[in-house]
């Protein structure tokens, strides 16, 4: 089976990520661009570069499947399953001893439980609001004036944190802008909306509870300092891939690949 | 099926001298009503934007409540007779008074009490002055009521009560060729047609002879209202069928098993009462709840379950804790959904819903 | 119940308490300087802090010697009292937790195990203190019974019912049907029968007889201390008003939890003697007292202070509230004569279980007598029954008293819906309409 190649694609509400593999679960290439505003225009594109890494055709890619929010636009997928689902078995892939899983996107923030063979026994996903998501960390790099990377450099694991009671965000909002009126050290800011994010998810494990190892995965969890607080809230050190955005996708071909 | 539209039904109605009450969720003598000419049009989610009503209510308020408000502010020329709020909730007393009292309608408001908690004798006998209060009450604006009446009024809600559970037992069963969409809009027909035109319709549906192939996956719904058309749509698309409901606008409603035809009118009404199934808005014992649900699911045999839920209602969230926590620790799929009325499926909820059913397929698969 | 037991609460009761609080009088660190803003403290502040660290204290030797039943605040503890419960208040204890600012810590626990965020704040942190077992108030013994009523609320019923299901222990429930135009003969019977089918259950949960008398007694005390709680909130009509508002949301407790029992008379009493002599010698609560207000729905608990020192510096005092009214409106019902039907009336017809056409004449009479010149009106999101129809309120008060009025969205006890800037902008533009209308 070795010569059939497989591809999953994620079109996440702020990236779109290609895994392609072959049928022994390598991973041939991984590509992750920015959704915009065309998610079918953004499956194609990091489709084709995703394709070009590989240096492979389209023709030999027998299965795609699709996942994440944009799933039903993606015109070449020959399969659609949620990221749920995707979340779990690529979470599995990476650390077999995974029972939960915790996906934080850029809208969304999941948890999900799986079994020993990666199949989802039970989920739970935040309410409407970007509270606990990466959009609520970016509307706030932006009101803080800091970029992504500075929002999550470890260096800003201080010890005193700004109280942020809010969990909405646009209240958290004008208690930042408040908290800035009062000359708070930005450090301590960043630190208290991480602990509010932190504390959301908190909530939201504990109401499915916790099996086995824990993984973490999107975007969110290339933010360092809010690893940190997560792991120290649970109690718990938490697996976390060396491409956490791309876990979505990954489980994904190897849904394609399953199927096929 | 044709069930006819709703706003034009009761306009029709209405322009037909018919008189036509406003009542507000959920439980009521609907028969009381009938026997004094009096049509009972429900009110649960008047479709359309929510303007006027949020400057009477905060944003904290469940929608159903700020939908009848927003209904109730364009004094609707269809509702002649006056609003009935039946006492459901904490909102919707206060919004009742409100009404009454601060915001002032052109039409009568009327109350009804509904007794809370666990019952025992005591609750009967006073369920039963309750009656005969809002028979009083009624009496003073219309004429004395006519005794042939009531009872004639009683036989027709027990005609269609039994109509209803045929028509439940068979979904339980396989042996209604309806899908999820037309089943509730069956169901949900019931709060606008005249009682006769209902059980004319229910009549009309054909209960099969054979049971039908069963659904990929089979799903229970608990919650105050059926799932909106676009939810019971995608299931649909997603081969899932909805065999058993909680739901407080359908089977809270039709009580738990077939009572004997009506002789005494009150005394039947006061029986009719304290045999609807538990629901969270009687706030009747947790257990006898849960051990309803279980009931529903083994005869229907559901794979899993869907709360959906209406946001801000406390009732419902208080009971949904226990409930979930209990199914879960059963091993058995949950999902909850937060609904706000909303006339579409939000992405998020379209994602909740499909990897749901790809956990259903993989259970039923395994 | 064992005689150890009971020894050991005695002993603790009659002097071991007494010894530990004058202990920790001995122990606590210079008073917090009062602001100039603010008159002289009330001398009962001291009292009042003993008697309830007391209450909690106690609380710990109680298992074995009493039964211990958790009521809800507009139950009809009379009867209980009648059966020598130990009473716990968990909305008071909720309510200390706000004020400690911890509701939000104790409300994640709740939510965490599943309770939604939008209940009830009093409900998530009792629920999250009866999951997790913290409290700041030490130790609260576990109920053998709940007691509880819906005329504040039906969501007291399922926050109770929760508590059922949770310990397996009974739950006594008093229906109270809402008062939407006025009490029915039905209504009152029903709620006098109710009352009188929880006497076999009681004797059975408290292994004790009931005794007419000592009933009567219990009802005379609780209808006396009621109208001395009446009596002192009166004396607030008074200008410059003796306390604040805000002193009398610390006041209440002991009427809302302790009534029927001597130390809340004899409580009462004093702080009646202080508020009088103050009357008498025109010592106010706030130092320059220039505009009086009332206020509308429960405390913020977690914002108490600094919204009495936002006011009392803008020579600003609260003098009246429906709040803190509400365990004084209804208790001249009582009749000791025909205890079953008088307390139907008491019960039945509270602030929350009546209609909002009652509570517009109650605030319009209370502005009146009060001679109030501006109204606060805290819209929670914790509390329907509360809540639901303050918009309305405001409009039909401002509108024919010509009364200026703001509403400021926060919560009881949950302390993370609070918007500081929102609430000061408010709060600041209320200021301004008010010196506006009083000069201009
Ligand atoms: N280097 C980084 N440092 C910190 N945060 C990052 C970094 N890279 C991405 N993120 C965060 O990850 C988020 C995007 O995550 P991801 O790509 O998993 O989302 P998505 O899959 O598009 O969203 P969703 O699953 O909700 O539809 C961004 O909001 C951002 O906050
Ligand atoms: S949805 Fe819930 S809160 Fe709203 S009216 Fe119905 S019972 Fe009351
Ligand atoms: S705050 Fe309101 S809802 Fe909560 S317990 Fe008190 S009366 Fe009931
Ligand atoms: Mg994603």
């Amino acid at each position: 089976m070795v010569d059939l190649y497989f591809a999953g694609v994620d079109v996440g509400s702020l990236s779109t990520d290609v895994v392609i593999i072959d049928g022994g679960s390598n991973v041939l290439s991984e590509v992750v661009i920015p959704t915009g505003v065309n998610g079918s225009e953004a499956a194609e594109n990091a489709f084709n570069s995703a394709l070009g890494l590989a240096k492979l055709t389209r023709e030999s890619i027998v299965a795609v499947t699709a996942t994440g929010y944009g799933r039903a636009s993606v015109a070449f997928a020959t399969g659609k399953t949620t990221e749920i689902s995707c979340h779990g078995v690529g979470a599995h892939h990476l650390f077999p001893k995974t029972g939960t899983v915790i996906d934080i996107g850029g809208q969304d923030s999941k948890v999900i439980q799986v079994d020993s063979q990666g199949r989802m026994l039970d989920f739970t996903m935040n309410d409407k609001c970007a509270a606990g998501t990466g959009r609520f960390l970016e509307v706030m790099a932006t009101r803080l004036e800091l970029d992504l990377d500075e929002l999550s450099s470890p260096l800003n694991i201080s010890g005193e944190s700004a109280p942020i009671s809010s969990t909405c965000t646009v209240f958290a909002e004008s208690e930042v802008i408040s908290l800035l009126a009062k000359h708070t050290p930005r450090e301590h800011i960043v630190h208290g909306l991480q602990r509010s994010i932190v504390n959301r998810i908190w909530s939201m494990v504990a109401s499915i509870g916790i099996e086995g190892e824990v993984t973490l995965t999107g975007g969110v969890a290339n933010n360092q300092g809010l690893v940190k607080l997560l792991e120290e809230k649970l109690g718990l050190p938490l697996n976390i891939p060396e491409n956490p955005q791309t876990v979505g996708a990954l489980g994904a071909a190897q849904i394609a690949c399953r199927k096929y | 099926m044709m069930i006819p539209n709703r706003s034009e039904y009761l306009k029709s109605l209405a322009q037909s001298g018919q008189k036509i009450m406003g009542v507000l969720p959920a439980l009521y003598p609907r028969e009381l009503l009938w026997a004094f000419d009096i049509h009972t049009a429900e009110i649960w989610d008047p479709p359309g934007e929510i303007l006027h009503a949020n400057a009477h209510l905060q944003t904290t308020i469940c929608p159903i409540v700020k939908r009848s408000l927003e209904f109730i502010l364009k004094e609707p020329e269809i509702i002649n007779a006056g609003y009935l709020f039946p006492h459901t909730c904490d909102s919707l007393q206060n919004l009742g008074t409100q009404v009454k009292d601060l915001i002032g309608v052109n039409v009568p408001v009327y109350t009804f009490y509904n007794p809370k908690g666990s019952f025992n004798n005591t609750t009967t006998k006073y369920y039963r002055e309750i009656l005969q209060n809002f028979q009083t009450t009624l009496e003073t604006v219309y004429e004395p009521l006519n005794p042939e009446k009531l009872l004639s009024a009683c036989v027709l809600g027990h005609k269609i009560d039994s109509r209803l559970m045929a028509i439940q037992q068979a979904r339980m069963t396989n042996h209604l060729s309806l899908d999820n969409s037309a089943y509730f809009e069956l169901m949900r027909a019931q709060e606008y047609l005249l009682p006769l035109d209902y059980l004319n319709l229910l009549g009309k549906i054909d209960i099969l002879e054979q049971a039908i192939e069963p659904a990929r996956a089979r799903l229970m719904v608990s919650g105050i209202l059926p799932p909106s058309p676009e939810v019971l749509k995608f299931l649909d698309e997603l081969g899932v069928s909805v065999v058993a409901d909680d739901l407080l606008a359908v089977s809270r409603r039709i009580p738990k098993f077939p009572m004997d035809a009506p002789l005494l009118p009150l005394d039947y009404l006061t029986d009719r009462f304290f045999i609807l199934p538990p629901c969270s808005t009687r706030a009747g014992d947790l257990e006898e709840r849960l051990h309803h649900i279980d009931k529903l699911m083994q005869a229907s045999q559901a794979q899993g379950i869907l709360f959906d839920i209406v946001k801000f209602c406390e009732p419902e969230l208080f009971d949904h804790r226990l409930l979930v926590k209990t199914l879960r620790e059963r091993n058995i799929p949950v999902l909850t959904l937060e609904t706000e009325l909303q006339a579409y499926l939000s992405g998020q909820d379209k994602t909740r819903i499909e990897a749901f059913t790809e956990l259903l397929f993989d259970m039923v698969s395994a | 119940m064992s005689l150890r037991a009971e020894l050991k609460y005695k002993i603790i009761k009659d002097y071991g308490a007494p010894a530990l609080m004058a202990f920790q009088d001995l122990k606590k660190r210079k008073p917090r300087p009062i602001p100039e803003a603010f008159g002289p403290p009330l001398e009962s502040n001291k009292r009042l802090k003993e008697i309830l660290s007391r209450h909690y204290f106690l609380a710990r030797y109680v298992p074995g010697v009493k039964k211990v039943a958790w009521v809800t605040s507009g139950a009809p503890v009379e009867l209980l009292r009648a059966f020598d419960f130990y009473t716990i208040y968990p909305e008071n204890h909720s309510a200390l937790v706000g004020a400690r600012k911890q509701g939000a810590d104790y409300c994640s626990i709740a939510e965490g195990s599943g309770y939604s965020q939008d209940l009830c704040s009093y409900a998530r942190i009792d629920l999250g203190h009866l999951l997790s077992g913290k409290t700041p108030a030490g130790k609260l013994p576990k109920p053998d019974l709940l007691f509880c009523s819906n005329n504040i609320c039906q969501t007291v019923l399922y926050w109770y019912k929760a508590i059922a299901h949770e310990l397996n222990i009974p739950l006594i429930h008093f229906d109270a049907p809402f008062v939407a135009t006025e009490q029915t003969e039905a209504d009152i019977n029903y709620m006098a029968q109710q009352l009188q089918d929880m006497i076999p259950i009681l004797e059975r949960v408290s292994q004790r007889v009931f005794y007419v008398d000592v009933f009567e007694r219990i009802l005379k005390s609780s209808q006396e201390t009621s109208q001395t709680w009446g009596a002192i909130l009166n004396a607030m009509e008074a200008q410059p008003a003796p306390m604040t508002i805000f002193d009398a949301f610390g006041h209440l407790a002991p009427i809302v939890s302790l009534r029927g029992l001597p130390v809340a008379q004899d409580y009462y009493n004093i702080l009646r003697e202080e508020v009088d002599t103050r009357v008498a010698q025109g010592i106010g609560a706030i130092s320059d007292e220039r505009y009086r207000l009332i206020w509308d729905n429960i405390a913020i608990w977690y914002k108490v202070r600094f919204l009495a020192t936002f006011f009392a510096e803008r020579k600003m005092n609260f003098v009246t509230a429906t709040y803190t009214n509400a365990w004084a409106e209804t208790t001249g019902y009582l009749d000791v004569t025909k205890p079953w039907t008088s307390m139907a009336k008491t019960y039945g017809r509270i602030i929350l279980n009546n209609n909002l056409k009652h509570r517009l004449d109650l605030m319009k009479k209370m502005i009146k007598t009060y001679s109030v010149d501006g109204m606060v009106m805290h819209s929670t999101r914790s509390c329907k029954p509360y809540s639901v129809g303050q918009f309305d309120l405001r409009k039909a008060i401002t509108a024919d008293l010509n009364l200026p009025a703001v509403i400021l969205d926060a919560d009881i006890a949950d302390e993370r819906v609070w918007s500081e800037q929102q609430i000061h902008t408010r709060l600041e533009a209320f200021c301004e309409t008010l010196e506006g209308s009083k000069h201009g």
